[in-house]
């Protein structure tokens, strides 16, 4: 049952595993039992200050549930000013310059399907280009890239994919 | 609702674990006990078995309050002793208890 001891944090189970797992192992396992500490691991992770601030600070996955809410409640990882600042501009360049590209070519093609799937992918254009540039921010500058491309490249195939089936309809 | 004293109300806010640590602090009344020591005694005196992670739950607010504090120890079963301050809020709690129960019993056998 000692694998138990993984769902709490490390900084916790840095000050009370040892004895912790020790209890653990003298009892019987039961449903009760496993939801008690389930119950108490999640209590360990929402309230991380009943350790008290004299405890020893370990750095690590102990904060990893909050850390993960904290994510998903802001939308990325945690960025620096300058990468939030690259980020941003690149979304609103791309959507700049998708911008541009589907007046032209809405000029030249008028409402051909290539145009249309253009019109569609470039809604998603910002976010996906926002998304790759944060998530790959340590990646080489060539693999980034690569990744936009083909995510891009993705996007905008499936779209014409779709609008060439809807004009054979 | 019991009315609380200063140090009564250091087991205030425990939410559902204000039970189990006044348990354990009144097993601790008697001796430093360590983790498995504390279930037994509070399974002895108030026929309830906390589990592991309710008691380190409640034993990880006591300490956090200072109201316990661990021994040093040779193996891994860490012992605890209660501090002056978790002595001054048991006695504080247990008076407030003792308090709503004589006047229900006064209230029972005037009834």
């Amino acid at each position: 049952m000692n694998w138990m001891l993984r769902l709490y944090p490390a900084r916790w189970r840095a000050r009370y595993g040892e004895e912790f797992g020790a209890v653990l192992a003298s009892q019987r396992a039961s449903v009760g039992m496993v939801l008690d500490v389930l119950g108490g691991a999640i209590d360990a992770h929402l309230h991380p200050q009943i350790l008290g601030s004299d405890s020893k600070q370990i750095k690590g996955d102990d904060t990893m549930t909050l850390e993960m809410l904290h994510r998903c409640a802001i939308g990325g990882p945690k960025l620096s000013p300058d990468e939030r600042r690259i980020a941003s501009r690149l979304s609103i360049i791309s959507a700049l310059v998708i911008a541009i590209l589907y007046l032209v070519l809405t000029k030249i093609y008028r409402q051909a399907p290539a145009v249309q799937a253009l019109y569609w992918t470039s809604i998603f254009f910002p976010n996906i280009i926002y998304r790759q540039t944060v998530y790959l921010r340590k990646r080489t500058r060539l693999t980034q890239a690569l990744m936009l491309g083909a995510g891009l490249s993705a996007m905008y195939l499936f779209m014409l994919a779709v609008f060439l089936l809807g004009s054979k309809l | 609702m019991m009315r609380k004293t200063e140090d009564d109300a250091e087991l205030a806010d425990f939410g559902r674990f204000s039970e189990p640590a006044l348990l354990i602090l009144i097993s601790l009344a008697e001796e430093p006990r360590h983790g498995y020591s504390m279930t037994e005694d509070i399974e002895t005196i108030a026929g309830v078995r906390l589990g592991p992670g309710t008691l380190y739950g409640a034993l990880a607010r006591l300490e956090a309050r200072g109201l316990i504090e661990p021994l040093k120890s040779e193996d891994r079963r860490n012992p605890y002793r209660l501090t002056a301050l978790g002595e001054s809020a048991l006695r504080a709690r247990l008076n407030s208890m003792m308090a709503v129960a004589r006047t229900g019993q006064r209230r029972l056998a005037s009834a």
